[in-house]
């Protein structure tokens, strides 16, 4: 957790906000029911990417940090799939692009069987 | 004879002449099942052995195998499950097909790991079992009867309901040899792939009744298998990913694969939602709820997946169908322009009731609207139907067309590929399936690059590797970019093998979403044996190579290992907008067949790689005593 002097700082470097939405079944990891949506919105700072983005929010709710990362690795992981700016990720961004205001991630469970 | 039979065996297979109406059983060691195991295993060495080229899918020498393993009828979950094992009708080539219930479980008590028809009826049969009581009967008073008409028939004429006596067998498409006809049973499960119910149909077995035996399964060690079956189930239920497959089955599905760009929307014309539709009410809650509904679970299962569940409004108000699976919503539904819940769901009980597969009907329906839509298809053609997207009672009237072969029907019922072919022109260019004639599942796989290639090398009629399901044990990553060639094709052929394990074991699919060294735990307590992860993909590969080889022995070579034009194609919008697998496929089939260790020329499995999974004997036959340099 960064100190609250640490927070300060990086508020004064905030470049904007983007959005992070967790779709149906992952608001369970965020304390939600499993149904609709629970969005948050995160200040982010010059550098920022999607990874750092999901890592600070991820750090806020450990069941969160459970499914979204690898433990071994500490890349995502298989549970969470995640869309950035309406395109699945790979499409137009990567794990470390860097994220502009205005930008909006979901997160969806990922999806198993037929 | 109880203390001969293997653990986690009945020890025997139940061979069925159709020809000339005799009944045998087949005994089998344990060495010789720890060699093939059960299901697909079992099922692809009888169809290796017995079914030569010639024998095409509706020769009545082609073998229809259905094949329980060494967990039916055990406490881990789901475990009723069957294989079924043929020469299907949409690729002519092999097939492995699951379905759940009770079959497995009510087999293996009645003394028999898998029944094996040959030969072809003179009349229409069903097959009766009830123990050592095993008959073919006439089956003259269930013809024309649709799934669950046949179920109830059946049921009542013995006074047997529920799990007291499984039912599968064929609707009027697998009478009229439909070509994607399914075997379907227990009100709601589907063998579903590659034309069996054709297979069936063309045996004139119009259904197998099996009465819940007496004959128990013995395991070898008991404490360890429960121990085993708790850890399965405890990780089934709090696993990140496999927690909602507890609660809520594959409802997830419609939202998850929507924001993924792999929700097929009406014949792959578009990846959005209809605007204004609200998609909070597909959730996987709200989908449970807004029926009124009750679990329909399989044997010695504690998911809360299968459920049945009452129409509360509409034309059909009141009726009871089958909760749609995922592949239920999307091929009953949204591939069709259907989004109103509750038609979705009455549709896809229509569907298994007349008995094809949901996946075929969504691309055939959808392909047909489209065509109507843009004038490829009149309505003259239809026979004055007017079949355009959504509208489900349309496209059941069509349904029923093609299960009775009426009309243009007669030439659907042959499924998209063949059809399209006939008509040629631009019609042609928009029908979804694999060249070699399989069905994909339905999925937009244009998003999901990893079962469009496992759709179009797997020699199953449908996916083979299947989904990676915790790829790090076997030394894979958690995940990759969906959309790399070399990393998709590497992760679909290191993958090969789990899933012919998981398909022998007895089991459902979504009960197996757990490590495979889990799963050997359980194998070993129910039979005492030492399995290990490697000797279960060892197992699984050498699976594989024979349904590949069985294949290539049919005339299905590496030639037909593509998507077609439509089902290849760039989504237009959408969250996978804009991305084009055809630009890579050859070097993904390049990739994938090293990963295989296939011949990229034969599509063979290498000489050495046969050694090393103990199929060294096939190496003369498929290579002559010269191996060429390619295959090297």
């Amino acid at each position: 957790m960064p100190s609250e002097a640490g927070r300060e700082v990086a508020l004064a470097q905030t470049t904007g906000h983007v959005q992070i939405d967790t779709v149906a079944w992952v608001t369970r990891f965020v304390g939600g029911n499993g149904s609709d949506r629970i969005s948050f919105e995160l200040a982010i700072e010059p550098g920022d990417t999607v990874r750092t983005v999901l890592r600070r929010l991820s750090e806020r709710f450990p069941q969160l940090q459970y499914a979204l990362w690898d433990a071994e690795s500490g890349e995502l992981g298989e549970h969470i799939e995640v869309v950035v700016n309406g395109a699945v990720l790979g499409v137009r961004h990567g794990l470390d692009s860097e994220l502009k205001a205005g930008d909006r991630i979901l997160l969806f469970g990922q999806y198993m069987g037929g | 004879m109880e203390s001969h039979r293997p653990y986690g065996y009945a020890g025997q297979i139940l061979r069925v002449d159709l020809t000339h109406e005799r009944i045998w059983t087949q005994p089998v060691t344990s060495q010789e099942y720890r060699e093939y195991l059960g299901g697909v295993g079992i099922g692809t060495k009888i169809l290796y052995e017995e079914v030569p080229p010639d024998v095409h899918w509706d020769h009545p020498e082609n073998r229809l195998i259905l094949a329980t393993g060494p967990l039916a009828g055990l406490p881990v979950w789901g475990t009723g499950g069957l294989t079924v094992v043929t020469r299907g009708a949409m690729t002519d080539g092999a097939t492995s097909t699951q379905a759940n219930g009770f079959f497995g479980a009510n087999l293996k008590y009645s003394g028999y790991d898998a029944i094996v028809f040959q030969g072809q009826a003179t009349r229409w049969v069903y097959l009766y079992i009830k123990d050592d009581l095993v008959e073919l009967r006439d089956a003259s008073h269930l013809l024309g009867k649709d799934t669950w008409e046949m179920q109830d028939a059946l049921s009542s004429e013995h006074s047997l309901s529920g799990h007291q006596m499984s039912v599968y067998g064929i609707g009027p498409a697998g009478e009229n040899l439909v070509r994607f006809a399914v075997i379907a049973g227990d009100y709601g499960h589907v063998a579903s792939k590659n034309g069996c119910g054709a297979v069936m149909g063309q045996k004139k077995v119009k259904a197998v009744a099996i009465v819940r035996g007496s004959k128990g399964v013995r395991a070898a060690d008991v404490r360890g298998l429960y121990q085993a079956a708790d850890e399965i189930a405890h990780e089934l239920q709090t696993d990140p990913s496999t927690r909602s497959l507890y609660e809520y089955g594959t409802l997830p599905g419609v939202v998850n694969l929507l924001g993924l760009g792999v929700l097929p929307i009406k014949n792959y014309t578009t990846n959005l939602k209809p605007e204004g539709a609200d998609m909070s009410l597909w959730e996987a809650p709200a989908l449970r709820n807004g029926f009124d509904h009750r679990g329909h679970q399989c044997s010695a299962c504690g998911m809360h997946h299968c459920h049945m569940q009452v129409l509360p409004s509409g034309p059909h108000k009141g009726q009871i169908v089958d909760e749609p699976e995922y592949e239920g919503w999307s091929g009953a539904g949204w591939a069709i322009g259907l989004t109103d819940r509750v038609a979705v769901s009455w549709m896809n009980t229509q569907v298994d009731r007349a008995g094809v597969d949901v996946n075929e009907f969504g691309w055939l329906i959808g392909w047909v609207m489209e065509c109507l839509e843009k004038g490829y298809i009149t309505k003259e053609q239809l026979g004055g139907l007017e079949v355009r997207w959504g509208d489900a009672e349309a496209a059941n009237q069509l349904l029923q067309l093609i299960a009775q072969r009426q009309h243009l029907g007669d030439l659907l019922a042959e499924g998209v590929k063949r059809a399209s072919e006939r008509l040629g022109g631009p019609a042609a260019e928009c029908a979804i399936y694999t060249m070699k004639g399989a069905t994909p599942r339905g999925h937009d796989h244009r998003g999901r690059w990893e079962e469009m290639l496992d759709t179009c090398t797997g020699s199953t009629g449908t996916l083979e590797a299947g989904a990676a399901v915790k790829p790090q044990e076997m030394g894979l990553p958690a995940r990759i970019n969906p959309f790399d060639p070399d990393a998709v094709a590497k992760m679909v052929g290191s993958l090969q093998g789990r899933r012919h394990f998981e398909d022998s074991l007895g089991t459902c699919i979504f009960t197996t979403r757990t490590t495979i060294e889990n799963l050997c735990r359980a194998l070993n307590a129910a039979t005492g044996w030492d399995y290990t992860v490697e000797e279960a993909l060892r197992f699984g590969r050498r699976t594989s190579a024979l349904l590949r080889t069985f294949n290539i022995r049919c005339g299905i070579g590496p030639e037909l290992e593509k998507p077609s034009k439509r089902y290849g194609s760039v989504p237009v919008d959408g969250p996978a907008a804009g991305i084009a697998i055809e630009p890579h496929w050859e070097h993904m089939l390049d990739v994938w067949y090293e990963t295989v260790r296939y011949d990229r020329k034969t599509g063979l499995p290498k000489p050495e790689l046969l050694r090393d999974l103990g199929l060294q004997h096939l190496i003369p036959e498929l290579w002559g005593q010269e191996v060429p340099s390619h295959a090297v």
